[in-house]
């Protein structure tokens, strides 16, 4: 990708205006990109009609781990690992077609609401890459979950099959006007 | 329902599937592979299929689209009312991801 041609850029704006549009944060498209970043501010102010936000990532790995958005990241990541598996697509492409057919499968779910943003998805897969998270299968249904890896998981049970005791009762309170208090979106 | 009708409505599901199959394939073929649960060289072929071979496909007098839901586990998932409709179609859309594409022999 590094020649520059007329086509491979377009190719480059198509792939950023789609991340953008999904809500990617600067600093994924600077990532996955090759535009530099002030031709990506440019882009990103003309597709949202608003400066980027800014600050940290939200780069934490334990988020993948509480209840709700392990589903949401398993199922992602599901998704993930079938497109490379199956469909041989990879890198940016994959990521996209994966978060748009999680974004698709999340519609047809109760409250409809994606939990797990782009930024966070693309985290998701960097995590893998680095071997930080891993897919462990659940000893009771046999779907598989995200995971730290180098965790103890022979007996893993996920949280579909035994959801603990408060699950999904949050949804209450954010109905009350609580935000939810974590890093970025 | 005789025999008539019985093939007529075959016919028109195969039809359907195979119409809406190459639509979903033309837009986006990574995602009609996710979607259908087919092989990237049965996406092709149905891709590349003409109208003529679609409608001859279609008057098989046989269903062309397979059940998915083949696993017992899985069939309970999308049937069981007692636990919340989001999490049991979350759970059997998690399980799917693992489960093999249907490939040519």
């Amino acid at each position: 990708m590094t020649i520059k041609t007329v086509i491979g850029e377009a190719q480059q704006v198509k792939i950023a205006i789609e991340l953008i549009e999904m809500g990617a944060r600067l600093q994924v498209l600077q990532e996955e990109t090759t535009l530099s970043r002030e031709r990506l501010l440019k882009l990103y102010k003309e597709v949202k009609g608003e400066s980027p936000s800014k600050g940290m990532l939200p780069y934490s790995t334990d988020w993948f781990i509480s209840w709700q958005p392990n589903i949401h990241s398993s199922l992602f990541m599901g998704i993930h690992q079938f497109m490379i598996k199956n469909a041989g697509i990879d890198g940016v492409h994959a990521l996209i077609t994966a978060y748009r057919l999680y974004l698709d499968q999340v519609q047809g779910l109760e409250g409809g609401e994606a939990v797990l943003s782009i930024t966070r998805a693309w985290f998701l897969v960097r995590f893998f890459n680095a071997r930080m998270m891993q897919l462990v299968p659940c000893r009771e249904c046999g779907g598989h979950f995200v995971a730290h890896t180098n965790e103890l998981h022979a007996n893993y049970v996920c949280g579909i099959c035994h959801p603990p005791a408060r699950a999904g009762k949050t949804n209450v309170k954010a109905k009350l006007g609580r935000q939810d208090v974590s890093v970025g979106a | 329902m005789n025999t008539i009708q019985l093939q007529e409505g075959i016919r028109d599901i195969n039809l359907t599937y195979l119409m809406l199959a190459q639509q979903m394939i033309k837009q986006d073929k990574s995602a009609a592979i996710f979607r259908l649960g087919l092989s990237q060289d049965l996406v092709d072929l149905i891709g590349g299929l003409t109208p003529a071979q679609i409608i001859k496909m279609a008057s098989a007098n046989m269903l062309l689209c397979g059940f998915r839901f083949d696993e017992n586990i899985l069939l309970n998932m999308v049937t069981d009312y007692s636990k919340s409709r989001m999490m049991s179609q979350a759970h059997a859309a998690i399980m799917m991801t693992s489960q093999p594409v249907a490939e040519m022999a």
